[in-house]
């Protein structure tokens, strides 16, 4: 489809949306500016989901820039959601490093060789993302989204962050055990992972997209708050760090349970927190008046639960985000489930939408 | 900061690549409102074209730190007048009278002025139709001027906070803006209104008129003087309503200070227009020209920006460098450009801008620093190009081409605007000894090959 006739269609679904007075753009605009939009961004995480919407094979989704790009403009146009997600899996940036990975014909890559198995970090150098593995492929989903409708939609890229990379760069127990025994070592290929996801954000930004961060590996469901204090967090701040350096809003999204480190989170910097399985309320107690929060409905719930039970819960979850005084977005814990029922997607977007208003 | 860089005008992916190159201390020294935790804007154009403005990925801009600063400030605009709002400062709108109403707000501390009719540079800069769009669904239909994208933004308030006081001109203004203004007094605004006089030859009709005369050399009858005084004294009167403030001379001093900028931007296109090798390129020689207007929000910072343009250009004017060949075409632009591509573009076939008349020739003019400061500003008011005829409006068009200097007019023309459809072809008449190229500025990325074509054409018969 070419994409000036993509850009019509999407212009097309926005405007027949009653309520709807701004584009996602501009209420992302708003939100980071700390102004109340007409309504809360609606922003599940719409990723490799969008690709089974498309009606594409998820090999093709994350080898191909356009067809991705194209896979979440499907989705859009099928939701009507808030940003466009560029991402796949939390590999890309180790595999550009050297990991090889497995790639399913219909399902995500799968860690098959890490590169620190095999060589030392020292061997190891900085991916180019125009040229490494698959970094490329989401630069093409970047540009071909920016240019479809990126004066619609913002385009969000996740990268995933430092911790997440390195243990995507040699076997994750190894890696854990190392944070124990070697943590100097550690540090190094950390530093290292934080090189190379500057270097990503540096070439998304000028594709068209925000990079967000993604750190699911960094959840308390897989380390301790200790951990993550000496080996995540710093990292996560310096990615951060570049990132302010051109006044770009942060989003750091860490999956899981991240009740142990929510006092810690504030350290990052990061201006936008994505959290996954937390007690929202207490989320909102401790960081709401710092930081814009984003979440946090259960995925799993969009793969068993009614449509009713999706909305009552969504709405209820919208309601109590939206009296975050910084500003909420209503998403998702984490990516809706590839296989998720379109009707329940819905469900949740029609919800939030319906009760989600900030002007009269 | 990047002295030492060959002058050049460079894509978005090479500034970010400069940009990587500063330091941070480096990036966190400029900001605005004096305020250093949220006021900075130092940024690659890179960062303004994630938050939208997509033509930035297309357009070519000078390599200078000055240049970073131009576009850092004037794109940053939206952002600072919601954080002037929220950080307790009055956001006053000021339409349609480009460039004197500013001057009385600025004299109240804390009161910042913006043109919302300057929201029709958004859609170009974004190659978005959504305002203009959004304007046809509110009945503006899309054979009006491309204006109508502030109606949209008044409706969406999501470009501009809503201001604490609206005030609009009427009468010797573009008719397109004034009907637009109206449908945004529909929306719920209130809007003060004030009328600007046309700049007519009145003695056939009205025997006892006595003239005077502009500083610029343009007539007007005396009248017309104290009327603008009343229209500005019911601003001032408005604004001490608001503040609480009436100080006299807060608005001298800030005449004094705008003064300062006028004279400042006067120079620097004296030099980029008139030196053998251009110094720096037409686009951001807009930009320039339209900060005069008030600042671009926060004009001390403008004026402090504006220093380092003159240092930067003198600098490259004492060393024999420019961003354009020698050999560059000279000629001259009518009406501001609507689509900023088309500078480059022009730039690019070889062609160099050494006058222009953007309909804000006010905003250039000096005001006296004597005497009464309404008065002052009403004879300064009265140079403006939109409140004269189309003759007096191209006179220094003319001059220049009688002196050789301008080889060639491009003017160009706004769909849709009323006056564009009257003027063009007057200005194409009285324009006569050199060759002019009208050109009918599409809608945002509705610049065809044809039209690149016919630009080149031009350039080549100019050649």
């Amino acid at each position: 489809m070419p994409i000036s006739f993509a850009s019509a269609l999407i212009s097309a679904f926005y405007f027949r949306e009653m309520k709807d007075i701004l584009t996602p753009r501009e209420r992302f605009g708003l939100l980071v500016i700390d102004e109340k939009p007409d309504r809360c961004n609606i922003i599940p995480l719409i990723t490799s989901h969008s690709a089974k919407v498309k009606g594409v094979k998820l090999k093709d989704y994350y080898t191909n820039g356009e067809i991705m790009a194209r896979a979440q403009i499907a989705a859009i146009e099928e939701y009507g959601h808030d940003a466009i997600s560029i991402f796949s899996e939390v590999g890309i940036i180790a595999e550009a490093m050297g990991s090889e990975f497995f790639y399913p014909e219909d399902d995500l890559p799968v860690l098959k060789s890490p590169i620190l198995a095999q060589t030392n970090i020292d061997n190891i150098n900085i991916p180019n993302p125009e040229k490494d593995k698959r970094l490329p492929v989401y630069l093409e989903a970047v540009e071909y989204a920016y240019q479809a409708l990126g004066d619609k939609v913002p385009i969000l890229a996740y990268v995933p962050a430092p911790f997440t990379t390195g243990m995507m760069l040699s076997d994750p127990n190894k890696f854990l055990i190392q944070t124990i025994k070697e943590p100097e070592y550690i540090k190094k290929v950390l530093e290292k992972s934080s090189q190379a996801a500057i270097e990503f954000c540096y070439h998304i930004i000028d594709a068209g997209g925000l990079p967000i961060l993604v750190d699911p590996l960094a959840s308390s469901s897989v380390i301790s708050p200790k951990t993550y204090k000496e080996f995540a967090l710093p990292y996560e701040s310096a990615v951060i760090d570049f990132l302010h350096r051109y006044d770009l809003d942060v989003i750091l999204h860490i999956c899981g349970n991240t009740t142990p480190i929510l006092d810690l989170l504030p350290e990052t910097d990061a201006d936008l927190i994505s959290i996954d399985q937390v007690d929202l309320k207490t989320v909102l107690e401790k960081l709401s008046k710092r930081i814009r929060i984003i979440g946090n409905f259960d995925t799993s719930k969009l793969l068993f639960f009614s449509k009713e039970n999706i909305a009552n819960e969504v709405k209820n979850m919208v309601k109590l985000g939206m009296s975050a005084p910084k500003g909420y977005i209503a998403s998702t814990g984490c990516e809706v489930p590839t296989h998720a029922p379109k009707e329940n997607v819905k469900a949740f977007i029609k919800a939030a939408k319906e009760v989600g208003w900030y002007w009269d | 900061m990047f002295e030492n860089l060959a002058p050049k005008k460079i894509d978005l992916k090479e500034w970010s690549r400069q940009f990587r190159s500063l330091d941070t201390d480096f990036i966190n020294k400029f900001f605005y409102y004096k305020n250093n935790d949220w006021g900075r804007y130092l940024f690659p154009p890179a960062i303004f074209m994630v938050y939208g403005a997509r033509q930035l990925k297309h357009l070519k801009l000078d390599n200078s730190l000055a240049s970073l600063r131009v576009w850092g400030f004037s794109f940053n605009e939206s952002e600072r007048l919601f954080r002037a709002k929220q950080s307790g400062k009055k956001v006053i709108a000021t339409m349609g009278d480009l460039g004197t109403v500013p001057i009385i707000v600025m004299a109240f501390p804390d009161c910042i002025p913006f043109y919302p009719d300057c929201t029709w540079w958004t859609p170009f800069f974004n190659e978005s139709n959504v305002l203009l769009d959004r304007a046809s669904e509110m009945g503006v239909p899309e054979a009006s001027c491309f204006v109508r994208s502030a109606l949209a933004a008044f409706d969406k308030k999501a470009y501009f906070p809503k201001p604490d006081l609206l005030f609009a001109s009427t009468g010797a203004s573009c008719d397109d803006y004034s009907c637009i203004m109206q449908m945004v007094g529909n929306l719920g605004y209130d809007i003060i209104w004030l009328e600007m006089p046309f700049r007519r030859h009145t003695a056939k009709y009205f025997v006892g008129d006595k003239y005077k005369t502009t500083n610029q050399g343009l007539e007007y009858p005396e009248r017309f003087e104290d009327y603008l005084v009343t229209e500005y004294k019911k601003v001032w009167a408005k604004m001490v309503e608001l503040t609480g403030i009436n100080d006299l001379e807060l608005l001298r001093e800030n005449i004094k200070k705008t003064n300062r900028l006028r004279r400042l931007v006067e120079n620097i296109k004296n030099l980029t227009y008139e030196v053998e090798i251009v110094p720096f390129p037409a686009l951001e020689m807009m930009v320039i020209e339209f900060g005069n207007l008030y600042g671009y929000a926060d004009f001390d910072e403008w004026l402090d920006i504006c220093e380092m343009v003159y240092e930067t250009i003198k600098e490259r004017t004492r060393k024999g460098i420019g961003v354009l060949k020698p050999d560059a075409i000279p000629i001259a632009w009518v009406m501001p450009t609507a689509d900023p591509i088309l500078l480059n573009l022009v730039e690019d076939l070889g062609g160099r801008v050494v006058a222009t008349e953007y309909v804000i020739n006010q905003a250039l003019a000096q005001i006296e620093e004597q005497g009464d400061p309404f008065n002052a500003l009403a004879r300064s008011f009265l140079n403006a190009s939109l409140i004269g005829s189309t003759e007096e409006r191209v006179r220094r068009i003319t001059e220049k081409v009688e002196q050789g200097r301008v080889r060639g007019v491009i003017i160009t023309n706004m769909l849709g605007a009323s006056h564009c459809s009257m003027e063009t072809r007057l200005i194409e008449k009285m324009l006569s000894k050199v060759p002019v190229l009208s050109l009918d500025v599409p809608s945002p990325l509705g610049i065809t090959e044809q039209l690149k074509t016919r630009i080149a054409a031009f350039m080549e018969t100019l050649r």
